[in-house]
Formats: C-alpha cells, sequence, structure tokens
C-alpha cells in the first residue's frame, strides 16, 4: 500500500481497532455564548443581595446540565454539598447559639451561594474545549487580547493542577510536606512549593506556546473556526428550562 | 530548502555561543538526521529553522537563516512554511480531542470553515487517526505523537521539524512514529530530525549531520551508512546506529495479573501463560526473600474502579538493578508510586521482612522523576545535595558530583542548569539520600552516549549500597547497560 496509496500504512502500528472519527460538535452541547450568559446570569442574581431566593433554581439547572453531560458523581454531589452548607448556614446557628458558630453560619451562607454558582461554572469548564470557547468570545465581538489569552489560561488551569499534584508528592518523599514542618517554616514551605511549580509549569507553558504560535495562534485579526458556535435545539431548551427555573422562584416567592 | 550560513547564537542567559560557524543547506525532500553529544546545539539548529531562534528565546544571533527562500520575520511567517513536533507530546497539544487539534493551525491561519473541515477530514483518512478513540490525553505516547505529527502537516507545510520526537516513547510508540515520517517521507515532506536514538532512522535517512560546539563536526550520507562502525560511533558520543538486541536479563520474581509472564512473549499462546510463569517464580521468590529486600503481596490498585495494576506476589531484592519494562499502560508508574508510598492500594509492601506503612515508605524511598523540575527546591547545587542528605553518605558528594559531570557548577542555582544537568542533580541527590528504595522513572530521555554510562554508574553505586534499585525505562540501550533483573508488567484486561 505504501507509495502508491496517499495514506499511511499502519500494519506496523499495531493499532487496527476502527472506530469512528472524533466527529462534529454534538448536537447535545450548549453552544458556549449560551452556557457564559447562564452562568453569568446566575453568578449576578445569586450574589446579590437576595440571592438566596434563586440558590434552588440554580442547583437545580446545575443538575440538569450535569445530567445533559452524564456527569452522575455531580448530580450527586451537587445537592449534597448544597445540603451540608445549607445544615451549617441554618441549622448549626439554631442547635447551639454561640458567636463563633454565627460566623461558621455566615461562612455555610456563603458557600451555599458558591455551590450553586459553582455547578453551572463545572459544566462550563468540563464540557468546553478552549477553541470553541475563544471563538464563542470571538463571536462576540471581544477584543482579541481576552479571547486568545482566556483560552490560554482554559488550556493551562488543568497542567498547573497536575504540576502541584506532583511537585507535593516530590516534597513528602524529601520529607519537606509535613503539617509540622509547614507551621514551624511557613515561609520556606511556600518556598519549597512554589519554586518547583513555577519552574516546572513554565516548562510546561513554554512548549506550549511555541508549539501554538507556530501554529498561527494570535497572528491574524480574524481567525475562523472549523465549527462556527451556532445555537442549536439544546439552547432552545436550555433557555425555556431557566425561564421555568425563574417563573416557579417568583410565583413561589409570591405565594408566600 | 533550508539554508544557515555561518551562524551564531548565544542565549541571553548563556555566557558562550551555542551555535558558533553553524553551515548547513538542507534540499527539498530530503531527510536529515541531526545529532551529537548534549550540548552540541543540535536542538538549538533546529530552533533556528523554526524561528524560535529569536523570535522566542532571547539572545544574540549572527549569521543568515532562510527558510524556504526568505528570511524568518515571525513565527506565524514560519509556521506557514515549517511544522514543528517537540519531545513531549501532551505539552505541545492545545486541545483535547484529535479533530479540533487538527484544526487550530488551519483556525488560526483564517482558513473558511468548509475547507478546514475538508482538509480534516482529509488528514483523519491520511494518518488513519479515525482508528484512535478517545480524548488526546489518553492516547499512549506513540499515538500521541502521531496527531502531532499530523496536526503539524494539516496546514500544508513542505517542512517538518522534530525535536526528539522519540525521548519519551516506548518500542511500540517508536515503530508507530517510524511508519508515519517514511509515510511524509514518501510523499515528499522535508524531514529535519534532531535526535539521539539513531537506530530507527537509519533506513529513513538520506544524511547524519554530527555536530559538535555548535557547528557541524561530521557528515555521513545514506550510501556511508553500511560502513559505519559502532566504534565510529562511540567516537562521536553517538548511540548505535543497529537497534538494540533484546536483552536477556533474569526474570524478577513475580506473579498476578499484571505481571508479563517470564517465559512466554505476546505472540505465544495464552494457554501457556499461567503455568510459565508460576512455575518461574516459585522457587525463586523463596530463596531471595531472605536476602532482603522488598516482597509485594496482593497489591492492587484501581482508578475510577477501573483496575490498572494487579500482582499477587513480586520481589524487588536489594542490591541489585531491578528494570520495570513493558506498555504503557501496563501500571509501571502506579507500582512506583505504590512502593513510594503515593498510592493508596490494598495488599501489603515488606521491607526486609517487615510490613512498612505509606507514610514509612515516603521516608525509605527516593525517586528521580521523568520531569525532574518538580524535584529541584534550593537555590545552589550545594544545597540541593545538603538538603535530606545522610550525614554518612554527605562525604561522597564530591565524588558523585565529578561523577555525573557536575563539579563545576556547585553555585549555580539548579534551574539555571539544563535538562540533562538537572537531571543528574537529581540523580545525585537520591545517591546521597542513604533512602533504601530508589526508583528512577525513565532517567534516560535525552541522555546522549556518555551520560548513559554515568548514569548507569551510579545506579550501580546505590544498589550495590544495599538499596532495592528499580529502573522504570522504555530505553533498549540503558536497559541492556544496568539491568540486573527485568520485572516485565502487562495491562490488565
Amino acid at each position: 500500500m505504501s507509495g502508491t496509496s496517499p495514506q499511511l500504512d499502519t500494519t506496523a502500528l499495531g493499532v487496527t481497532v476502527p472506530g469512528p472519527p472524533e466527529g462534529a460538535v454534538s448536537r447535545r452541547t450548549l453552544d458556549p455564548r449560551t452556557a457564559v450568559a447562564i452562568l453569568l446570569a446566575a453568578s449576578i442574581t445569586i450574589m446579590a443581595p437576595g440571592g438566596l431566593l434563586f440558590v434552588p433554581a440554580a442547583l437545580v439547572a446545575g443538575m440538569l446540565l450535569a445530567i445533559a453531560e452524564r456527569a452522575w458523581r455531580r448530580v450527586l454531589a451537587l445537592p449534597l454539598a448544597a445540603a451540608t452548607a445549607a445544615a451549617v448556614a441554618y441549622l448549626l446557628p439554631l442547635a447551639a447559639p454561640w458567636p463563633v458558630l454565627g460566623i461558621v453560619g455566615v461562612m455555610g451562607g456563603f458557600s451555599l451561594r458558591l455551590v450553586a454558582v459553582a455547578g453551572i461554572a463545572a459544566h462550563l469548564i468540563e464540557t468546553m474545549p478552549p477553541t470553541r470557547f475563544t471563538a464563542a468570545l470571538r463571536s462576540m465581538r471581544v477584543p482579541h487580547a481576552f479571547t486568545v489569552s482566556g483560552s490560554v489560561l482554559l488550556r493551562f488551569v488543568p497542567t498547573i493542577l497536575a504540576e502541584a499534584r506532583a511537585v507535593r508528592d516530590a516534597m513528602r518523599l524529601r520529607g519537606l510536606g509535613g503539617w509540622l514542618d509547614m507551621l514551624r517554616h511557613p515561609v520556606r514551605s511556600i518556598e519549597y512549593f512554589t519554586v518547583p511549580l513555577i519552574a516546572s509549569s513554565l516548562r510546561s507553558a513554554e512548549d506550549l506556546s511555541a508549539s501554538a504560535l507556530l501554529r498561527g495562534l494570535g497572528s491574524q485579526p480574524h481567525p475562523t473556526s472549523m465549527h462556527p458556535p451556532r445555537f442549536g435545539p439544546a439552547d432552545v431548551v436550555a433557555v425555556i428550562v431557566v425561564a421555568a427555573l425563574v417563573t416557579a422562584t417568583l410565583l413561589w416567592e409570591a405565594g408566600r | 530548502m533550508i539554508e544557515l550560513k555561518n551562524v551564531r547564537w548565544a542565549y541571553q542567559e548563556g555566557d558562550t555561543a551555542v551555535i558558533d560557524g553553524l553551515d548547513l543547506r538542507i534540499r527539498r525532500g530530503e531527510t536529515v538526521v541531526v545529532c551529537g553529544p548534549s550540548g552540541s546545539g543540535k536542538s538549538s539548529a533546529l530552533r533556528l529553522m523554526n524561528g524560535l531562534i529569536p523570535h522566542f528565546h532571547d539572545g544574540k544571533l549572527e549569521g543568515e537563516v532562510r527558510v524556504a527562500g526568505e528570511p524568518i520575520t515571525d513565527l506565524a511567517q514560519v509556521g506557514r512554511v515549517t511544522g514543528t513536533v517537540l519531545q513531549h507530546p501532551r505539552r505541545q497539544f492545545f486541545t483535547d480531542t484529535i479533530d479540533t487539534e487538527l484544526a487550530f493551525a488551519l483556525e488560526n491561519f483564517g482558513t473558511p470553515p468548509e475547507r478546514i473541515r475538508e482538509r480534516v477530514r482529509e488528514v483523519v483518512a491520511e494518518f488513519r487517526l479515525g482508528e484512535l478513540d478517545g480524548r488526546l490525553r489518553e492516547l499512549s505516547g506513540g499515538q500521541q505523537q502521531r496527531v502531532a505529527c499530523a496536526a503539524a502537516v494539516t496546514h500544508g507545510p513542505p517542512t517538518l521539524l522534530l525535536d526528539e520526537p522519540t525521548s519519551n516513547l516506548s518500542p511500540q510508540g517508536i515503530a508507530d512514529l517510524t511508519a508515519v515520517l517514511r509515510h511524509l517521507r514518501e510523499r515528499g515532506t522535508t524531514l529535519v530530525i534532531a535526535e539521539h536514538r539513531l537506530h530507527y532512522l537509519r533506513e529513513l535517512a538520506d544524511r547524519i549531520v554530527v555536530m559538535q560546539d555548535g557547528r557541524v563536526a561530521k557528515e555521513w550520507s545514506r550510501d556511508e551508512f553500511p560502513r559505519l562502525t559502532e566504534e565510529m560511533m562511540r567516537e562521536e558520543g553517538l548511540r548505535s546506529l543497529d537497534a538494540p538486541k533484546r536483552i536477556h536479563v533474569a526474570p524478577a520474581s513475580g506473579h498476578g495479573p499484571s505481571v508479563q509472564p517470564a517465559k512466554t512473549r505476546p505472540e505465544d499462546t495464552e494457554s501457556t501463560g499461567e503455568a510459565g510463569g508460576a512455575t518461574a517464580v516459585a522457587p525463586a521468590a523463596g530463596r531471595e526473600a531472605a536476602g532482603g529486600g522488598v516482597v509485594l503481596r496482593g497489591i492492587r490498585c484501581a482508578f475510577r474502579g477501573r483496575p490498572v495494576l494487579d500482582i499477587t506476589e513480586a520481589h524487588l531484592p536489594a542490591g541489585v538493578i531491578t528494570a520495570v519494562t513493558g506498555p504503557n499502560g501496563a501500571g509501571k508508574t502506579t507500582l512506583a508510586r505504590v512502593l513510594a508510598g503515593l498510592q493508596r492500594h490494598s495488599g501489603e509492601v515488606l521491607l526486609d521482612g517487615r510490613t512498612m506503612s505509606r507514610s514509612r515508605r515516603q521516608r525509605e524511598t527516593a525517586i528521580v522523576m521523568q520531569d525532574v523540575q518538580r524535584q529541584l527546591f534550593t537555590d545552589s547545587v550545594t544545597a540541593e545535595l545538603r538538603l535530606g542528605a545522610v550525614p554518612e553518605q554527605a562525604g561522597h558528594a564530591a565524588t558523585v558530583l565529578a561523577d555525573l559531570d557536575l563539579d563545576r557548577f556547585d553555585e549555580r542555582h539548579p534551574l539555571s542548569l539544563s535538562g540533562g544537568q538537572q537531571q543528574r542533580l537529581v540523580v545525585a541527590t537520591a545517591r546521597l539520600s542513604g533512602r533504601r528504595v530508589v526508583i528512577f522513572d525513565e532517567p534516560s530521555s535525552g541522555v546522549d552516549r556518555r551520560h548513559l554510562q554515568s548514569m548507569t554508574r551510579t545506579m550501580r553505586d546505590v544498589a550495590e549500597g544495599g538499596a532495592v534499585v528499580l529502573l522504570i525505562s522504555h530505553d533498549a540501550d540503558l536497559l541492556a547497560l544496568a539491568a540486573d533483573r527485568e520485572l516485565r508488567l502487562r495491562p490488565i484486561r
């Protein structure tokens, strides 16, 4: 086959399992613009004064998104985390009315709001490849400087987390990671952690940016997209569900 | 196609020129291998060709560099006429799926969407990427490099530059990459490959260029290859041009679903597997347990419910170097993490007959990781050696440094050393740590022939000091030099 056919001869490769090629963007996923809009709306309403009212709606939205994504673990974890935070916020001060627990209770209230927003944010981070995210931002006329750095950031967060775990392992093996050590020499411990973390992250960043720049990242004022963002049935469903959740919340509030 | 004329280059942070008087012409459609010992400037030569020097790295450039007849004005311009593949397949991916990765360059260069989709379909078919399943980070190293090559040529550059593309690959991964390179060569792509490992390029290369001190020291054309002897390669500090022979090392005693039985190879029938493994193992385990070392019993590990490592019993004796080999996904790194106490598992680990808790193992183990920057904590080579060295070993510091070619650098900041030097520094700290278990995880990626030998000597010293030494490696050259025993792992089905 080699020589005459334009195809790579994979008989030497030891991989023969045929499978479908990585397909186009699934119809089930939201358009990035819809996801970003829902996230923004949820963060603003929930973090605003009186936003606690919308926490249940946001939680349901987060769980529905997790179901759509088949992230079963998150479907369960979201209500559990929210219930824990709510218990700390409302039940704990009732059970033992001490001032210290009052502070803990307030923090519980904040965590509850955070959990509600995090459920929606997690969906965005899990399902949005950096290039699609950039394409969406571009179509919203977000300036170039933000789209390029935003997509690099989105690409790089998981790398830094992986590096941090590896550095922590290396510290434990050198006997540098113990709690006692950390308390006795806090500054030195931070140094031992951050110096290798920055060094190894920089090294990965160097490869990534070299490879991205050579493939033209940021070189054109008008880059294109293989699948230009387009609203689809999933977005219509999402908007209807969100509207229903908001209406239900307002009706419930009016009925009280 | 590519022309370098009397080029001189010094990195801003370095005081000496890495490239000094380099003259090199590469013709259209030619396959050229650039080799030479560590620090000879082969990676820098490649960076001159893709413009990373001087448009990405800072320093002082003299002389003339032309690619496709033009001087290089910026990275995107040279990026249109060259594709680049780097050492670490995973680090250079910008996205997480094959099609988006292939589309990346075309999108950035502003190609119309329908043309991108058409071209991505063509490349998927051409490189048979349809048969790869799943996310990029879940592919094997060889498959990832295949995608990296495809992504580098999707926008149709006539030249592909590869910087040590096999240093993280298994023998199967190298075979995979070789097929891709042969295909590219046949369709007329100009290939420039900077490499330590030469055997896989013997049939592909039109020319081998040997660099020394930043310039071309020797050139061999294709018809001269048959006359190149092992002796000549050694003289130049180069690795062998012949494929490394399959090493015959005594098998380490061990059995279980993760352990490849010693007497059968994958091509043999499955039914003889269990029996062969069991008979080879049983008597040896009893005899060696008395000599000290690590015994693993009923070790099982799973990630998200998927079993990755399952060893019923294995013995890693003290005083010898045990190589842990096997394909990607066989659980080699997981085994290292279990031994070091970094990984939760069921079963027990015994050292010299006594059960060791995970925290105890963390105190008794040293690892030389693949990415060594993660384990350099202090601000000088001396301080790095002092951190965690035991007093009785501290006296050997000078000898170890000299042996690893690091004695001139004792006051340098570890992060200012080259990659190879950093790696040897971590090896030195492991040597001085006095730990009972020392694990080397792929210590030879990007290492030339001479340092392969000093690395082996250090491992040998550690073993002779009575430690259990584990060597995780794909590198047949290193395994042939260093391995006393081989524990071959296989993926669990």
